[in-house]
Parts: structure tokens; C-alpha cells; sequence
């Protein structure tokens, strides 16, 4: 097992400049300088090392470079990654990338790596000269030490937020905001003086005296053999130590202000990153004048025109009526026309008759549930937790899907969608509303929005702080990638690579939601009935509309009356019975006692004499049958009360589960939120308060933050970032808004990367025309109806789709939209529509979602359902089961959400088109609704079918090959049915319709759209 | 790799034989992507591509040993353990125990350790199979992990985060190489008849790697692939004439819309369908091997059928170009939390046969060489027992580790009969040459030629990676 030692990796991916010039080879160059000094005037030829040679010191040797070199950035309030260089301390701590210097160990320190490699000082600023960056490197080597300086000793000042983060992760789940062990509660050194039932936990001065470090130190706390029900690790003999510390200096308390934006300006952000397009608020933009002004319906048109006019293009012409039809049908409702729409339509002589279409659409119920279908893929839409192999079922997250729906349907303002959707719960005071109204409800509804990331935290070995961070990074993506067009998440561990947004924001962002989202005073999600053991639901809450509630109450209330009445039946009935077996063994006991011991049972077993205790004793047993002999002794009641329990149970069989709703709720005592360095809990960093994206804002201004309502026991945190982030002027909001909506009509956004309007986003090919869009989308008061009527009215939209040899030349991506995209139905449009043709789905909106059946070869579909099936939002959407048809089509799985969906075209499609059984019964359903609209007539039929399922007429060679198949397929099945088949000739010539249908169910034509 | 002569001939064979028509021999002479016309844009397909470097290793075949096969039972033998066998360690360790009310002292091995092979490898006598094939294999002992439970742990070792999302191993690596074959998926899951491994379907997930590079299950019983075969027999007649429809109304419907190249790529994955129904079916069919084959593996018997079955359809779906094949075992038969000693050794008798036997035959056909075999688990166990409810030592078992736990590689590229890495004195935590996660991963993708940090896609502006942003290095030391 000899090998050469492998080559160190360091503790970050190595920039182009390493792989230059490998560490190793560096390493032992800047071995043999060994005296800088030396090496200042010539090349290096000393002894590697020498003893004589003292080594360098913090404060004399290294801190003069650091100051010269690196201060700039890395020392005092607005020192970039939290490094601060000033300090020996600060040194070791490092900053957002951990340690800076690890003492003895140059591979491991970062600082080395960085400034050897030229990465820092960045850009060639001023670097240090080669003598001194030998000079840190013998530094390291030599165990980096401090000299005078001692802000790294065991001496120096410790003050509270050096202890608290230690008390957050390891002792305040039993001692703190929740749970109050021994009346003890950790989160403040005032909380520590005043102590438990045993005493002050602490006593200033005295460690050894301290009940937190002595109980500590017997190894009593944190309990080991507890910790992992309340899912915390050990202490670390470390961090007793700076507790101990921090005791016997007198536990003293600092007033550190927590980091937020300060009228001094933001250090890290600068006035030339908020010049970046996407960062500041979109223009008032004039509407271009038209090369072709005839082209023009609206003025998307005449932004499109001129950029095609730059290319040498211009639009195609406008899709035939059929084909238009069927496009808006499918887009704005996620199903095809009726023939009978089509061919009202298609005659239709109203020169308004497609705005009036468009207007139909708009107001049809379906075109919530195929819209809100795009809203869930940005929430992350789930009906379970996923993350384990339990997959929890979330009961009541249908409740937020329907809330979607009817928002949409209603048109409901995207500013006020928003508001709704994060910070619902700090909008009115439902708690206390004298009556909850649906709209009270649906606030807190709304908030599901930030509860549907997966989340394994309902069991404890998968609810430790860093899995509950890893919820909460899933949370801050979805906000981020969906709502706001920025890659917030990449700045959880590190500041962003690309765009200007500090670690800090990050952190801020973080303390916006810890109201309810605390790390360390976390609300698990609910635990599923069955398993109960100790565990409660913390997160359903029973805020429901007080109209549905009563409503439930009422139900259960009558139903229960009903049983308490039939039970109330049958022990009168129980009462008779044993009464009369009483009298019958009465009247064979020997005349002469049966009085006295009638009498003797009658009394109050107190009160008997102690002869009527005898005969009690006696024959109390034999007279008085136990309640649950009488069946046995007695068939008519046997019969009777049998048959009254089944009725019982019918009743409690209608009782209804309690209403109940899941929502974000502000709690209002949220821990201190500390960055923590490279996402580390275990490192945290400088506190920081809630606030903003600084590069969002003019970074001077902090984020005003107060209590919703006066005694409001919720922080008000995200009510706060709420309204800023639907402010009318904010950069982002309404662009990200707008270019999703283009995403989905015209098959790609003006920025193409939906979730990233940042520096490594795409730049938007019609950057005017976003700002034109986004302003007028704020005009419209957030209208997102008003946006789909200005978009699908655009003479742009309605172009046919063909691809002409001068677009395959110019613009072959249809960046231009030179055309129409010619796309595939959506997993949702596919499955929605087959079911439509067959005659088989069902309209029943809203409620708890449809179940999944799995096949016992994997293959996952809608429970069979004689009455049709619902559209697939409806459909139960676990984690670990994705409905087969839908996921063949590139439905996605939430992790934690989709922002674009792929359109992939893969050998399973084609297989389960033709293979599976559903999609047969449906090519059935398919051909009887034919049969029955088209009559006999092979002509008539292939009308009808080309009508049904392309939206249009077929022509005359498609007629043909209609009529011949149908012919053909005819033939074949009389020839292959047995003989003795009942109307032989009917039953083929129905099989070759439906073989028919099915071909077209498979065909190119019915899975796209021109 | 092609076709072995004799696959090939025994496939065109019953081409013409003519299972589902003749009409579809014509489709398995074409090429399917050559006369795809070239549009210039990035398009992802399973065409084979060259790797970055050149590699021995050219398909693998992953034995996924699901639950966390015990190291210090199987792999690592701890003398230690014997000699501090019954003293309690508990207060040492009690941040690293998943079930802390059954925590005991520490346990001895029940199993006794021999050297096997010219190396002279140390195995226990659970695996008196693979003792004899101990040369073939690096085996690491430093394995470690970040999370000691099963779904983070698997998520994790299969995609290099503890969490869904994230394309797994086989993705990239098919992401990375394309495929020999086209007729077959390029990343084959064979699962247990019996049931799903933890995480379920998302052990094969492709992640935000388009799904063209996920894994594809193969049945062994039944339709090897779902709707392979039609849930509705329907006459072949009728089928052909309904798809021979279907082309006539796809040309129409093509012609009048000249340059949408979505309609070629829809043709050719219909073209494809046909012509898996074909090779799947093929592939799968054991009848085609010799009763000693079927005898080596263990097939026709028990407990080995199941899992012999399994180890001889990956040989032949290696054999056809199939890149990336995974295997799993149902039961959770590794997490041995009880009565150590009788399930872990049953366990064992299930897989030691196959997994020997696949080694052996692949060598005895010249395709070990080519083929990288791997085998482990998420994590490992503790020195310590773990007591059943009723205390009953006699019953013990081992609860998770997530500091130390072995995994084997066999084959293209692996140097045979070595032992890398060392675990502490109980066998708690890897102590030498440690070998992370990410590291593994480093190492498999460069076996086969792939470069960790450049086989990558973008994504939200990044360069998404196998091992992300974790430090990652190969262990050249299994290097052949």
C-alpha cells in the first residue's frame, strides 16, 4: 500500500490560475526561500529551514501587510466575506469561506492559496511582493502566531454572541421559547441570572459555580440519551469553554447592533452594481414606430417589428382561424375548441370575433386550473413532504392548489397575490376576527405558498438544525427563482459569484422569515395519524372560514345527535332486557326471600344492613347480568343491537374530518439571526437584522419593520419585505411577472433564463419591450388577465407557424418570433384533452385531490373511475409516485420547484401512447362518442374525428386515408374475431374505429400545436 | 463494445421470426440518428461520445448494496472489538447513534476473518464466494459519509447531495459517454420484483439532466419495460396496419411542415419504441444461456435465484453496449439492526454466489476488463450493539455509522487484490487515507475517463457537478 501521498485539494474549486501553477511545485519554490530577507537579493538557495531563523509574528511581521495589502477590503465595518484581517482573531475565524489561516497548515489556509495564486489582491491591484507572501507563509508554518496581539488568546473578551448561538443549537429547545424545562430559559443572559426552579444558571464570575457549566460538565446536559428525540448533537468540550470563559469574565454583555442597512451606505454593494439593467426600475418606454405599421394590432407588435425589420424580417402571416383556435384554446385553457366552437368561428363574419374568444376564454373556470398549473410548478406544488421514505401526506395542501385556481380565475391583482402569498398571516388579525371571513381565510391560505418545499423534518433524525436550513434555503429558492428572478440561494454559503448580493442579504432575507421560520424553535409539519408517539401536528392550524367551520360543526353535531340517540335506543332497550332477566331469576329464588333480596340490591351498597350485604353478595351476580352478557342471553336484542351499532357506524363514517388549513404564521420571537459562515451553523458570524437585497434598494434606507397591528404578537418582518417587493417601481417584481407570462405564449421568455434576470441570467433580446410590458402591467393594476388579452390579441401572437428557409436563416432560434413556436401539449394539455375527446373527464372542481393507483409493474395512473376522471391538477401529486403519463411527458418532480419545464421526446412516450391500457379505453371512449355523433357514414366519421381531435376539417387525401384505414381495419378485425361473435360485423367495423381513434390519439398532429 | 457475435445473430433471428412483424426488420437496418439532419443547436442525445481521456473502463454495473453492509462483519476485521467486547463506549459516541434507547456495548464480530487470494485480502467467512475472487478487487476501507440516515445517506452516495434533485450517477454517466446502443436504454435499473429500494424511483433519478439520462427499470419477470408490451393484446395484423396508419398520417402532417425538427426527433423515438420491444426482450432472455452459466449464477435456486437472475441480465446488458447498469436488492437486507449474525449471513447467501459468479464470468468472457463492477452500501455500522427491544443480547444488531463503511470495485482500470485505506482501532471511523463520498465519485467517472470537475452542465449560471462544490479527489491509489 505504498503510494506517493496524494496531492492536497483545496477547500474550494481551483480557479484556471492553479491548475498553472499546481501547489505542489509552488510549495517547495517557496520552501527554499527560507529568509525573506535573503530572498530579497537573490534567488532562493538557503537551507529549507533554519532554526535560528525567529519565526514571524502576527502583529509585527504580517499585520503591516495585511494593512497595506488587504485592509481596503478586509477590515472594519464593511469588510467584504466577513473577513476581517485586522484582528489575529479575526484571521483564524476567516470569513463566508471558513477558516482564513489554519495555524501550521499552508494548504489549508485560504489566505495563502488566494494571494499566491493572484486571486487576491483581486484584478493585480497592488499585490504584495513575493518576499511577503513568503513572509505569511512561514508565518503559517510556524503555527501562526499571535505576538502582542490577543484577541485570539484564552484572555480575550468574549461578550454574549459568543455564547448564545451555543445555547440556541444545544440547549434551548427544552430551555427556551418552546418547551421551559425547570422554568429555565437560555436565549438571554437576563434569562440565565433569573435561572430555573434549581437556581440562576449562571453566576457572573464563576464558572465553577454556574449550573449550566456544572451540569455541563457532569455530562447531565444536554442529556445524550435525549438529544436525539429533540434532534440536537452533543456539546462540544469547546464550546463549554467559551462559555466558562465568558462566565468567568464576568458574563459580559455588549450592545451589538444587529446588521442592517445604515444612512453610512452599503460597503459591499456599489452604486455602479445597482446601474445594472435588471436592478433598476423599468422605463417609461415610447412605442417604436413600425417599419410596416399595417402589421401592426397592438404594440407589443411594433416592439416586434422593428427588431424582425432589423434582421431583415418580418412577421409571418396570421395562422388560419382553425389553427388559431386551437392554439388560444389550449394556451389559455389547456383544452382544444369544441367542433362546435370551431366552427362558429372559423364563419364567424365579426371582424372582433377572435377578441371576443379570447374574452370567452378568459372568463371560462378552466382557464384558472391551466394557469394556476404554471403558478404550482413555481410554488413546488406537493400533496406530500417527500425527503423520506414515509412520504407524508400534506391533507390539506389541496386547500392552497384551490387557492391558486380561484385567484386566478378571479384575476385577483398580482400585488395583491403576492402580499397574500408571503405574508398572508401578517395581513389581518385572524386570531382574534369576531368572524373569519373566506377572504381571512384564503390569506393565510395563501401563505402554503412558502410551505412547499420537501421537508423531512417531522422526524427527528431528519429535523436537525442543518436539515431545518436546508427547508429553509428550498424556501428562500422558490421565493427567489419565482417571485424576485434572482439566484438568492447561491449566497447561503458564499457571496454570490456573479451578481452583487453579499452573504449578508442572504442572512437579512433569512431574518425577514424567522418569525416563523426559526431554526432553533422550528414547527414540524404534521405527523400522520397512525404514528402518532408524542408527536403533535404543529403546522395544521384550525383558522378555517368560520362559515365552513360552522358548517362542520353543525354536521358533526347533527350526525353525532343521531348516534348519541341511537346509543341512547338501545340501552333503554339494554335496561328492559336486564330488567326482565332480573324478574325471571327473582321469581325462582324461593318466595320467602325474594323481597328481602329485592331490597337488598335496591339499596345503595352503603347503606345496606349486613344481612342485605350477605344476600347482595350472594346473588347480586346471578340477578344482575353485566351489560355486555345481555346479547348472548337475549337473541331479539342480540339481533337489535346489532343492528343499531352497524347504523352507528354508518353515521360516524359521514363525520368529516376537522378543517383544518397549513400556513406560514409569524410567531413574534425570533431567535438572533448570525450569518453563518460557508452555511455552517456551527460558524456563525456577525448578526444581522431583517432587510433587503441591498443592489435592490439605494442600500442606505433599512427595511422598516413594525408589528402589523398594535399588540400584534407577529414581527411584521415579511409584511415589510412584501410590500416592498410589490411596490409599483420595484426593478424586478413586475419584469420577472411579465416575462413569465410571454414564456408561456410565445414558448420562451425575453429573458430567457425566467429565474435569473441577474448578471449570468440571459440578457432579454427585446429589453424595451420587457420594460414596456412591466410598465404597463403595473398600469393595469397587475392585471394578469389584461396581460394574456394585450398578448394573444398581438399580431405576433396569432402568425402561423411554418418554418420558412429565410427564418432557418436569420433567426433559427425564433429569438425574432418571426413565427409561432409549433410546440407539444404539456404532460397536464395531453392527458386534459384526451380525456375531453372520450368523453371522459369530469368538471368537478376544487376539493381533495383524486388518489393514485400504482400497477404492480410501476405504472402509476388516476384511480379507474367508471364516471370519468378530473383534470390532472386534481390529481394527487406525491413525491415518490408521479402519475406515469404525466411524467412520461416531462411533468416535474419539486426539488423544490420547476421553473421551466422541458419538452422532451423520448421512445416512452411513443410506448405508453400505444401500449398502455388507459389510453385504449380512451381511444374507445373516443370512437363511441364518434359512432354516436357521426352515425355510420365512414365520411362523416373521419370529420368528426379530424374535428374533435385536430380542431379542424380533414382535406381530401386525409379523407381518403381516413375512409381506407377504417375500411382496412374493418376487414382485418372480422377476419381475426372468432365466428361466433355476436353482430360480428358491427363489432368490427366499431374495433376499427377505435383502432382509428387510437392512431390519432398517437399522431403528430393531435401532440403539437401550430 | 458491439454486439457478441452470438446475441446478434440470435437477435436478428427472432427479428425475422417475427414477433411483432416483419415490416419492423426495416427499421432495425437504419441508423437512427445518422440522417438526422445536423441544425446546429445543442441537442442532448445517447450517441456515444469519446471520453476525456482514455479509460479502460467502458460500461459499469453497480451493485447497490442498499441498508449499509456492515464493514467490521464483512471487510474489516477488529481484533480490538473482541478484546473490548461488553464494555460500554456509548458516552463516546452518543451523537452518532440513530436508535440511542437501544444502544449496548461493544460487540464482537461473529463472523470469523481469514486472508484469501495471492493478497492475501482479510474477508469474512459470510462471503466465502467472493473470498475467492479477493484479487480481482481494490477494496476501500476509509469510506466515509455526512448523514446516518438511509435517505440523505443514499441520496447523497447516488447524486452527491443528501437531498432529490440532483442528476444521479448514472446520468452523468451516460450524459457524459452516450450509449453503444441505441435499441436499449442507456442506463438500465434492475430492481427487486419484490419491491423498491428507499427514495423509490428517485435512486435513478436524471435530475436537471434532461430525462433521456435517466435510469430505465427492466423487469425481470413480465414487461421488462412499462408499456413495453400492450396492456390490450390486439391481432399483430391489426397493430402493424394501425402504425403503418400512423406513419401515413405523421408524413402528412410532416410534409406540410417543412424544418420543425421536433417531428423527425418524434418519429425516430417511435421508430426507437419498436425496436426496444425487440432488444429488451432479447436482452432479458435467459433462455439463451448454458445450464452451467445459469448454475454459476446461482438461477433455478435458492436464496440466489433473485439475485443471480439480476447479476447475468446485467452480463448481457453489458455485452450490449447498455453503459450503466444498477442493481438492487429489496428488504433492506444489509441494515442489520437485529440478530446480527443469522441476517447478516443470510443476506450474504443471497447475493455472495452472484456477485462472484458476475466477476468470474465477466473475466472468463474478456469483459472485466472493460467493465467496472462496484459494490456498497450509504454507510456503515457501529462497534457497538444495538439490543431489541427485549435486551436480549443474543439478538443484537448494529445500528448505523456514518464514519466508516466499505465499498469494493472490480475490473476496467481497478487494480485487483488491494486495500486501501484504514478504518480506527472498532472500526468507528475511517482513519487513513479517508475516501469521502465526492472522492468515490471522482474516482468512478475518471475510471472511466470521465474528469470530475469538467463533466458538467450549466445551470442558473453555474457549472453543476457530480460532487458539486465539495472538495473531490480520485484515488489513484485503485488505479490499475
Amino acid at each position: 500500500m505504498t503510494t506517493s501521498p496524494p496531492t492536497p485539494t483545496p477547500a474550494y474549486r481551483r480557479s484556471p490560475a492553479h491548475r498553472l501553477c499546481p501547489v505542489g511545485l509552488f510549495g517547495c519554490f517557496c520552501a527554499l526561500a527560507a529568509l525573506w530577507s535573503f530572498a530579497l537579493a537573490q534567488p532562493p538557495a538557503a537551507p529549507v529551514k533554519d532554526a535560528s531563523t525567529p519565526a514571524p509574528q502576527y502583529d509585527s511581521n504580517i499585520l503591516p501587510i495585511f494593512k497595506a495589502k488587504c485592509f481596503r477590503c478586509h477590515s472594519g465595518e464593511g469588510r467584504k466575506a466577513e473577513l476581517e484581517l485586522s484582528t489575529h482573531a479575526g484571521v483564524l475565524k476567516g470569513g463566508e469561506s471558513g477558516p482564513a489561516v489554519v495555524a501550521g497548515k499552508v494548504d489549508e489556509s485560504l489566505l495563502y492559496e488566494r494571494v499566491r495564486g493572484g486571486e487576491m489582491p483581486p484584478d493585480g491591484k497592488d499585490p504584495p511582493a513575493k518576499e511577503e507572501i513568503d513572509l505569511i507563509r512561514r508565518w503559517i508554518e510556524a503555527g501562526a502566531p499571535a505576538g502582542e496581539d490577543k484577541s485570539s488568546s484564552a484572555s480575550a473578551a468574549l461578550n454574549q454572541h459568543d455564547v448564545l448561538p451555543i445555547l440556541f443549537r444545544r440547549c434551548t429547545v427544552c430551555h427556551g421559547a418552546g418547551a421551559r424545562e425547570a422554568g429555565l430559559d437560555l436565549r438571554s443572559k437576563g434569562g440565565m441570572l433569573a435561572g430555573g426552579k434549581s437556581g440562576p444558571a449562571i453566576v457572573p464570575g464563576k464558572p465553577d459555580e454556574s449550573l449550566v457549566i456544572k451540569r455541563i460538565r457532569a455530562g447531565e446536559m444536554p442529556p445524550l440519551r435525549r438529544i436525539v428525540e429533540v434532534s440536537i448533537k452533543p456539546i462540544e468540550p469547546s464550546e463549554t469553554e467559551i462559555i466558562a470563559r465568558w462566565i468567568a469574565q464576568g458574563a459580559p454583555e455588549v450592545d451589538v447592533k444587529p446588521d442592517v442597512a445604515t444612512a453610512d451606505g452599503d460597503p459591499l454593494v456599489t452604486d455602479e452594481d445597482r446601474n445594472f439593467w435588471s436592478f433598476r426600475p423599468p422605463r417609461q418606454v415610447n412605442v417604436p414606430t413600425a417599419p410596416t405599421p399595417e402589421a401592426v394590432r397592438n404594440p407589443i407588435d411594433a416592439f416586434i417589428l422593428q427588431k424582425l425589420a432589423e434582421k431583415g424580417l418580418t412577421l409571418s402571416p396570421e395562422a388560419d382561424r382553425a389553427a388559431l383556435i386551437r392554439r388560444v384554446c389550449l394556451d389559455l385553457v389547456g383544452l382544444p375548441p369544441s367542433p362546435e366552437e370551431v366552427l362558429s368561428f372559423v364563419a364567424d363574419p365579426d371582424p372582433a370575433a377572435y377578441e371576443k374568444l379570447v374574452d370567452r376564454l378568459l372568463a371560462s373556470p378552466r382557464y384558472g386550473e391551466a394557469w394556476g398549473r404554471h403558478w404550482l410548478d413555481l410554488a413546488g406544488y406537493a400533496d406530500s413532504e417527500g425527503k423520506r421514505e414515509q412520504d407524508i401526506r400534506r391533507t390539506f395542501a389541496y386547500r392552497y392548489r384551490d387557492y391558486v385556481i380561484r385567484s386566478f380565475n378571479a384575476d385577483k391583482p398580482y400585488d395583491r397575490f403576492l402580499l397574500e402569498q408571503i405574508a398572508g398571516d401578517e395581513l389581518a388579525d385572524v386570531e382574534n376576527a369576531a368572524e373569519i371571513t373566506p377572504e381571512l381565510a384564503d390569506n393565510l391560505v395563501a401563505t402554503g405558498f412558502l410551505r412547499m418545499a420537501p421537508d423531512p423534518t417531522w422526524y427527528n433524525l431528519t429535523n436537525f438544525v442543518p436539515d431545518r436550513l436546508e427547508v429553509l434555503a428550498d424556501e428562500i429558492d422558490v421565493l427567489g427563482s419565482s417571485v424576485m428572478g434572482l439566484t438568492m440561494k447561491c449566497a447561503r454559503c458564499h457571496s454570490h459569484k456573479f451578481d452583487p448580493i453579499p452573504q449578508r442579504d442572504y442572512y437579512r432575507l433569512l431574518a425577514v422569515f424567522k418569525g416563523a421560520f426559526d431554526e432553533h424553535d422550528w414547527l414540524k409539519p404534521n405527523w400522520h395519524p397512525g404514528l402518532s408517539s408524542g408527536q403533535t401536528a404543529q403546522r395544521d392550524m384550525t383558522l378555517v372560514a368560520t362559515a365552513e367551520r360552522r358548517e362542520w360543526e353543525s354536521q358533526t353535531a347533527s350526525l353525532q345527535k343521531q348516534i348519541d340517540e341511537l346509543r341512547g335506543a338501545i340501552e333503554k332497550q339494554a335496561q328492559d332486557v336486564a330488567q326482565k332477566i332480573f324478574e325471571q331469576r327473582l321469581a325462582a329464588l324461593p318466595e320467602a326471600i325474594r323481597e328481602d333480596v329485592r331490597a337488598a340490591l335496591d339499596a345503595p351498597p352503603d347503606k345496606r344492613s349486613a344481612v342485605q350485604a350477605y344476600l347482595a353478595e350472594k346473588f347480586e351476580k346471578t340477578l344482575r347480568v353485566p351489560r355486555e352478557q345481555l346479547p348472548a342471553l337475549d337473541e331479539s336484542f342480540k339481533k337489535l343491537s346489532e343492528e343499531m351499532q352497524g347504523r352507528v357506524s354508518a353515521l360516524e363514517a359521514h363525520k368529516k374530518p376537522e378543517p383544518k388549513i397549513r400556513a406560514l404564521w409569524d410567531r413574534g420571537q425570533p431567535s438572533p439571526t448570525y450569518i453563518y459562515r460557508r452555511g455552517d451553523y456551527l460558524s456563525p458570524g456577525r448578526l444581522v437584522g431583517p432587510g433587503l437585497p441591498s443592489v435592490l434598494t439605494d442600500g442606505k434606507t433599512p427595511c422598516v419593520v413594525e408589528p402589523p397591528w398594535p399588540g400584534a404578537k407577529k414581527t411584521g418582518r415579511r409584511l415589510a419585505f412584501a410590500r416592498w417587493l410589490v411596490a409599483p417601481d420595484h426593478p424586478l417584481t413586475a419584469r420577472v411577472m411579465v416575462n413569465r407570462l410571454w414564456h408561456h405564449h410565445f414558448g420562451r421568455g425575453l429573458v430567457r433564463t425566467l429565474d435569473n434576470f441577474g448578471k449570468a441570467g440571459s440578457p432579454p433580446s427585446h429589453g424595451e419591450l420587457l420594460d414596456w410590458l412591466a410598465v404597463e402591467f403595473v398600469r393595469q393594476g397587475f392585471s394578469i388577465k389584461a396581460m394574456h388579452r394585450l398578448m394573444v390579441t398581438s399580431a405576433t401572437y396569432r402568425q402561423a407557424s411554418a418554418v420558412l428557409p429565410e427564418h432557418e436563416r436569420l433567426d433559427p432560434d425564433n429569438v425574432f418570433l418571426s413565427r409561432m413556436p409549433m410546440r407539444r401539449l404539456s404532460a397536464e394539455q395531453l392527458y386534459d384533452t384526451m380525456l375531453l375527446v372520450a368523453e371522459k373527464l369530469r368538471e368537478a372542481p376544487f376539493g381533495p385531490p383524486d388518489a393514485l393507483a400504482v400497477r404492480a409493474d410501476g405504472l402509476a395512473a388516476a384511480a379507474p373511475s367508471p364516471a370519468g376522471w378530473r383534470r390532472s391538477i386534481y390529481l394527487e401529486q406525491q413525491r415518490k409516485v408521479v402519475a406515469t403519463h404525466l411524467e412520461a411527458f416531462d411533468f416535474p418532480q419539486m426539488n423544490p420547484n420547476c421553473i421551466e419545464r422541458r419538452s422532451s421526446t423520448v421512445a416512452p412516450q411513443a410506448l405508453l401512447l400505444m401500449n398502455n391500457s388507459m389510453v385504449n379505453e380512451l381511444a374507445e371512449g373516443f370512437a363511441r362518442r364518434v359512432q354516436g355523433e357521426a352515425g355510420d357514414d365512414p365520411v362523416r366519421k373521419v370529420e368528426r374525428v379530424y374535428l374533435l381531435a385536430y380542431g379542424r376539417p380533414p382535406d381530401g387525401e386525409e379523407r381518403q386515408t381516413g375512409v381506407a384505414a377504417l375500411a382496412q381495419f374493418a376487414a382485418e378485425w372480422l377476419r381475426q374475431l372468432p365466428a361466433d361473435t355476436a353482430d360480428r360485423a358491427v363489432e368490427s367495423s366499431r374495433r376499427a374505429l377505435a383502432t382509428y381513434c387510437h392512431a390519432i390519439l398517437n399522431s403528430a398532429e393531435f401532440l403539437y400545436i401550430d | 463494445m458491439a454486439d457478441s457475435p452470438s446475441s446478434r445473430r440470435s437477435f436478428f433471428h427472432r427479428v425475422a421470426g417475427g414477433i411483432y412483424g416483419t415490416a419492423l426488420a426495416s427499421l432495425l437496418s437504419r441508423d437512427l440518428f445518422a440522417d438526422e439532419p445536423a441544425h446546429g443547436r445543442p441537442t442532448f442525445d445517447l450517441a456515444p461520445r469519446r471520453p476525456h481521456f482514455s479509460a479502460r473502463a467502458k460500461a459499469v454495473i453497480h451493485l447497490f448494496m442498499n441498508g449499509g453492509p456492515s464493514q467490521m462483519d464483512l471487510f474489516d476485521p477488529k481484533p480490538m472489538l473482541d478484546k473490548l467486547h461488553g464494555t460500554q463506549h456509548f458516552e463516546k459516541i452518543a451523537g452518532e447513534i440513530e436508535n440511542v434507547k437501544d444502544a449496548g456495548a461493544i460487540l464482537r464480530s461473529p463472523f470469523k476473518f481469514a486472508q484469501h487470494g495471492q493478497s492475501g485480502m482479510w474477508v469474512s467467512d459470510a462471503l466465502p464466494c467472493l473470498a475467492r475472487q479477493v484479487d480481482r478487487i481494490s477494496l476501500i476501507r476509509s469510506m466515509h459519509t455526512t448523514n446516518l440516515t438511509h435517505e440523505p445517506a443514499i441520496y447523497l452516495i447516488q447524486s452527491g447531495k443528501m437531498g432529490p434533485g440532483r442528476p444521479t450517477l448514472g446520468s452523468w454517466v451516460v450524459y457524459g459517454l452516450g450509449s453503444e446502443n441505441q435499441n436499449l436504454p442507456a442506463y438500465v435499473v434492475l430492481d427487486d420484483p419484490l419491491g423498491l429500494p428507499i427514495n423509490g424511483v428517485e435512486n435513478w433519478q436524471s435530475g436537471f439532466l434532461p430525462p433521456l439520462y435517466q435510469g430505465t427499470r427492466f423487469r425481470s419477470t413480465g414487461s421488462p419495460v412499462l408499456n413495453l408490451r400492450p396492456d390490450v393484446e390486439r391481432p399483430e395484423a391489426v397493430v402493424q396496419m394501425e402504425r403503418d396508419l400512423l406513419s401515413r398520417l405523421d408524413a402528412i402532417h410532416k410534409r406540410r411542415r417543412p424544418a420543425q425538427h421536433d417531428l423527425d426527433a418524434r418519429i425516430a423515438a417511435y421508430e426507437l419504441a419498436a425496436r426496444m420491444q425487440l432488444a429488451a426482450t432479447d436482452a432479458l432472455d435467459l433462455s439463451q444461456e448454458t445450464q452451467s452459466t445459469l448454475e454459476m449464477y446461482g438461477v433455478g435456486k435458492q436464496p440466489t435465484d433473485s439475485y443471480g437472475k439480476r447479476c447475468l441480465i446485467a452480463r448481457r446488458l453489458v455485452e450490449r453496449g447498455v453503459r450503466f447498469v444498477q442493481l438492487y436488492i429489496n428488504g433492506q437486507i444489509w441494515d442489520n439492526h437485529t440478530a446480527l449474525a443469522g441476517e447478516l449471513r443470510s443476506a450474504c447467501q443471497r447475493t455472495d454466489q452472484p456477485v462472484a459468479a458476475l466477476l468470474a464470468d465477466l473475466a472468463q468472457r474478456g469483459l472485466l476488463e472493460e467493465t467496472l463492477v462496484i459494490w456498497g452500501g450509504e454507510f456503515g455500522r457501529l462497534p457497538i450493539a444495538q439490543l431489541p427491544a427485549d435486551k436480549n443480547e443474543s439478538r443484537a444488531g448494529r445500528d448505523h455509522n456514518k464514519n466508516a463503511f466499505c465499498s469494493w470495485l472490480a475490473g476496467g482500470g481497478v487494480k485487483g487484490g488491494y486495500v486501501h485505506g484504514a478504518t480506527d482501532e472498532l472500526g468507528m471511523a475511517a482513519a487513513e487515507n479517508k475516501v469521502s463520498v465526492p472522492d468515490w465519485h471522482a474516482t468512478i467517472l475518471h475510471l472511466l475517463g470521465l474528469d470530475f470537475e469538467e463533466l458538467a452542465i450549466e445551470q442558473h449560471g453555474l457549472k453543476e457537478r457530480l460532487t458539486g462544490v465539495n472538495p473531490a479527489r480520485v484515488v489513484r491509489e485503485v488505479l490499475a
